[in-house]
């Protein structure tokens, strides 16, 4: 946390004639190709943004529409003719004798909600497209390290999304996102969809395994001059714990996703039992991969939250290099608990290692929500968007966090495994984290890659929209898992109906408040008044930049003269004291 | 979907749906009735709102017990936790012009505290949740075993002395709720394993389930409860217990369902009683249907999954690779135990192979039963003609892999 000082010269700003990475050179047709080319990392940031945007509005209608079937349950009855009556199915054709129709189009919809919203959303999302842009910026560096590599990646995203959409038009896959065996290698055995779906999957994983490395080389070896180790943002901490997990797991899944195409295409007994394979084995590797990429999907959320409350508390985070060293406990302990997935597949002597594993992942985790709850003490909270987001987050995350006890415990996840417990749990920590995170990121940093402020009313009523619908939608389903309630289920028996008709009404919210911000954000582009350099008071370098940056980002050499966090000792850059007031000086102050 | 509208002559006089009278006539009378739990009553307070009612034996009232250890803590910290953030977030909420108070952003002891407590939190749990497990797991010595087999989409119980359940009943919405009675307050043992792909025999009244593989045995054992009058139901004496599917197998997988049934121990044995042979091939041909068939086809004319079996006997059908023949014992037999030689065009390659699921004394019979209901085979008039020749014994033994013995 030392302070070299340095000229830092902001008498440029906006006016200086570089222009911003946004600016426009040439006619329509040489923009297009310079964004397609280009290997700027803020504008490859922006394709990921909206790319991963797009897949999430994918995913997000095959949820709604999940939901919708859920309403109802579908109900067969006999008249008195002997005829059966089908009701309650919102999918199948009109006058369907059989309920098979809609449960085939049910299954598929809810595996294109899995497979999108984890291989094409929420592991490339805050990495990829709030990574990219800000990874650089805050190291003080011009870029990553391998620039080429970079937009390589978003190409190498983009073909595996389209091998993903493919399978979607030629009729979907009904495997779940997860694959198991022998049902992958057996269903829907005529036809390349579920060949396209895991190819995709394959084709991602390598997208994620170059940017992950590109964030590890860039982390080593393009920090500003003076920045150690833990002078860097805790964002950046967690993009580098992420960045392992990625490098090291993701080859783990490709090579099971080939050895699956293996056993379809050419009958290899590998985990087909009929084959001779083993049909465990499957799920040990596909978890082995699949559980630290549930903390690649969380480690960026973390590391945003740290930022956000920070910032908008204008309070040095507390235990900094707990929350640092916790990110990496939690990437080393995350390739350890694989087998909590599979506690009724497994024997009892696995699964007492597992459950015992598992109990350790919430030890780094619970450390990093009591640190940030202490860094609200004696701060000067700002009620804004990224802060509501934020506090959001500590109360979703947090009951996904403690939901996750029950599951870890043998005897109660013997009832709840595979039950919509852990579907309101997941989503707790995926959705309630890592997506609550990102929205939160993106209003935080808007302004930054934009240059326009958002609307900070409609941001407020869009967060509270999505904090309510989110609770109504998934609280609900602790009750469902715990009462009875399998997961996949197209349909189900009368005496969960109440409990699915109010989690469908939440999800009607949530798309409401989703709505709220995509208007609240095109209005912004198109009619925002202009961002200043720093808005909130920041501290990290993407602040001492303008909004949106210049081209190369930094008019200077970037020299780190204060920590990220020194809120009590520096008045951030572009920023006027009278706004951000510092403390009278004290003796005796920590740091 | 399970009463063909021209059923032979006495059909249905062993498996019925009028064996179980009332759930059949409250069905029919309201379909969409209220939540069904007729054995219990919701049972209140925060444990009631997770599990409804309490469980029977020492192994679920711990599981539930240590649930609501789990819940008090989590929710004793987050509403602590809570409490701070949204404290804080009041009293220090932003003034304008106003720096906030220097305050400190480490505190080692602090930061040991909060680790050690939840660790230790966490060592409690894991240990009390092993004993549980294993408590749930482990079955009595003297248990009853069960034999369970799974596949799409449906479950097989075969009883200590070869009988299978195949009784149909409407419950919870649905009207081909297959029912596996159980004696009361006994020990019992589930020895399960899969015929095509993975399933999970969840009871969720037992608080336990377990994957069942191909090529695996698993299993778990449990003891059913004592009954008592707030069992007695109009029909008799017993309580019903869910049991679902909890792994993803494919298009049916939300109707795997069924029921256990436990019953006094006199009203079990006269149930196993009726799921046995009648002697009459067309009738065990019918209940064979029932038990294995009609998840995925029918006997009323309706294609579900699977070719429905009205006047399917005896009939020429298209193969998806543009070949064509006629439906007859062979073609049946090969159906049943090799489905995906021929695939009939209109349908996919679905059916499991029954090949250890069925006897060839119940195939004879479901041939049987597919005669009677064909007017191409004579509508049911000459129901066991051309057995002999059509259905040779030899080219597959007697499935004998469950040495508890399928004798239909």
């Amino acid at each position: 946390m030392t302070t070299v000082d340095t000229n830092h010269d902001h008498a440029h700003g906006g006016h200086h004639d570089e222009g911003s990475y946004l600016t426009p050179r040439g006619g329509f047709w040489s923009t297009i190709w310079a964004w397609a080319s280009t290997v700027d990392h803020k504008k490859i940031g922006v394709m990921y943004l909206f790319a991963v945007l797009f897949m999430f509005f994918l995913g997000g209608m095959a949820a709604i529409a999940v939901r919708l079937e859920l309403y109802e349950p579908v109900r067969q009855a006999m008249d008195a003719t002997g005829a059966t009556t089908i009701t309650g199915q919102l999918f199948a054709p009109a006058g369907a004798e059989s309920i098979d129709t809609g449960n085939q189009i049910y299954n598929r919809l809810f595996t294109l909600h899995g497979a999108i919203m984890v291989f094409m959303f929420i592991v490339p999302s805050i990495p990829a497209s709030l990574g990219n842009f800000f990874l650089p910026l805050m190291l003080g560096a011009k870029d990553v390290a391998f620039p080429r590599v970079n937009l390589l990646s978003w190409y190498i995203y983009v073909t595996g999304s389209i091998f993903g959409v493919a399978s979607i038009i030629l009729g979907g896959v009904d495997t779940g996102w997860t694959f198991y065996t022998p049902y992958s290698t057996t269903t829907d055995a005529d036809h390349w969809r579920v060949f396209f779906m895991v190819l995709a999957a394959f084709v991602l994983g390598f997208s994620s395994i170059l940017t992950g490395l590109n964030f590890v080389v860039t982390t080593h070896k393009l920090r500003a001059p003076g920045m150690g180790w833990f002078d860097m943002p805790l964002f950046i901490w967690a993009i580098y714990a992420t960045s392992i997990i990625q490098v090291l797991a993701t080859p783990v899944i490709g090579i099971t996703l080939l050895l699956l195409l293996f056993e379809r295409l050419f009958h290899i007994g590998i985990f087909d039992p009929s084959l001779g394979g083993d049909p465990v084995l499957f799920q040990h590797f596909f978890w082995f991969y699949s559980h630290p990429v549930v903390y690649v999907m969380i480690l960026p959320g973390m590391g945003i939250i740290s930022e956000l409350l920070a910032v908008h508390a204008r309070k040095h985070i507390f235990g900094y290099r707990a929350i640092a060293f916790s990110s990496l406990g939690i990437a080393a302990v995350s390739f350890l608990v694989w087998g909590h997935h599979m506690f009724t597949a497994m024997g009892e002597l696995s699964s007492t290692l597992f459950s015992a594993l598992t109990f350790l992942v919430a030890i780094p985790t619970a450390i990093k929500v009591f640190n940030w709850i202490a860094t609200l003490y004696k701060g000067s909270i700002a009620l804004n968007t990224p802060m509501l987001y934020a506090l959001s987050f500590l109360f979703l995350f947090s009951i996904g966090g403690l939901t996750g006890f029950p599951l870890a415990t043998l005897s109660t996840d013997l009832h709840l495994h595979d039950s919509y417990f852990v579907v309101a749990h997941f989503h707790y920590v995926m959705m309630g984290g890592t997506v609550i995170a990102m929205v939160g990121g993106l209003h935080h940093w808007w302004p930054k890659m934009f240059g326009k402020m958002y609307n900070e009313t409609w941001g407020i009523i869009g967060c509270l929209l999505v904090f309510v619908g989110f609770n109504v939608t998934f609280f609900t389903q602790f009750f469902l898992g715990t009462q009875g309630m399998p997961r996949r289920y197209a349909s189900y028996v009368d005496e969960f109906h109440t409990l699915h008709m109010i989690s469908t009404y939440g999800s009607w919210i949530i798309l409401l408040g989703f709505l709220v911000h995509l208007f609240n954000f095109i209005h912004s582009l198109v009619a925002g008044p202009k961002a200043p350099p720093n808005p909130w008071g920041g501290l990290t370098m993407e602040w001492e930049t303008e909004s949106p940056p210049i081209e190369h980002n930094f008019h200077h050499e970037m020299l780190v003269k204060h920590g990220p966090y020194d809120f009590e000792s520096v008045v951030p850059p572009h920023c006027d004291e009278a706004e951000f007031p510092l403390p009278p000086p004290q003796e005796g102050a920590g740091h | 979907m399970t009463t063909p509208p021209t059923p032979p002559a006495g059909a249905d006089q062993i498996v019925s749906d009028a064996a179980a009278p009332a759930a059949n006539a409250a069905a029919q009378a309201a379909p969409a009735g209220p939540p069904i739990r007729p054995y219990l009553e919701d049972q209140g307070g925060i444990h009631g709102l997770f599990f409804r009612n309490e469980g029977h034996t020492d192994a679920i009232i711990a599981t539930d017990a240590m649930y609501m250890l789990i819940f008090w803590f989590s929710a004793f910290f987050f509403v602590l936790l809570m409490f701070l953030m949204v404290y804080w977030t009041i009293k220090y909420r932003r003034r304008p012009g106003v720096a906030p108070p220097r305050s400190t952003a480490h505190n080692t002891l602090l930061e040991v505290f909060w680790t050690v407590v939840p660790s230790s939190a966490m060592l409690v749990m894991f240990f009390l949740g092993f004993w549980g497990y294993m408590d749930k797991l482990v079955p009595a010595g003297n248990a009853m075993e069960l034999n369970v087999k799974a596949w799409k989409w449906d479950w097989g119980v075969t009883y200590p002395d070869g009988t299978q359940s195949g009784q149909l009943v409407t419950l919870g919405g649905r009207s081909d709720i297959k029912l596996h009675a159980l004696p009361e307050d006994t020990e019992i043992k589930l020895r399960m394993s899969s015929n095509d792909v993975i399933h999970s025999f969840w009871i969720p009244d037992y608080r336990v389930k377990m994957d069942v593989f191909p090529n695996r045995y698993t299993g778990y054992g449990f003891r059913t409860p004592a009954l008592g009058p707030e069992d007695d139901h109009a029909e008799g004496r017993y309580r019903d217990h869910w049991v679902f599917c909890a792994e993803y197998c494919g298009d049916l997988h939300s109707e795997m369902a069924a029921i256990i049934r436990v019953m006094p121990q006199e009203d079990y044995l006269q149930w196993v009683k009726d799921q046995g042979s009648t002697g009459d091939p067309i009738i065990d041909g019918k209940n064979v249907f029932k038990r294995k068939c009609a998840t995925c086809h029918s006997d009323d004319g309706s294609n579900n999954i699977g070719p429905t079996w009205l006047n399917n006997f005896g009939t020429e059908r298209q193969f998806i690779d543009g070949t064509s023949a006629i439906g007859d014992e062979n073609y049946v037999r090969e159906s049943i135990l090799n489905p995906g030689a021929r695939i009939r065009a209109g349908f996919d390659n679905q059916m499991t192979s029954f090949q250890g699921l069925i006897t060839d004394e119940e195939i004879e019979n479901v041939i049987a039963y597919m005669k009677s209901i064909s007017e191409a085979a004579g509508g049911g008039a000459d129901d066991a003609a051309g057995d002999g020749d059509d259905a040779p014994a030899d080219d597959a033994p007697p499935a004998d892999i469950d040495a508890a013995g399928e004798h239909g």
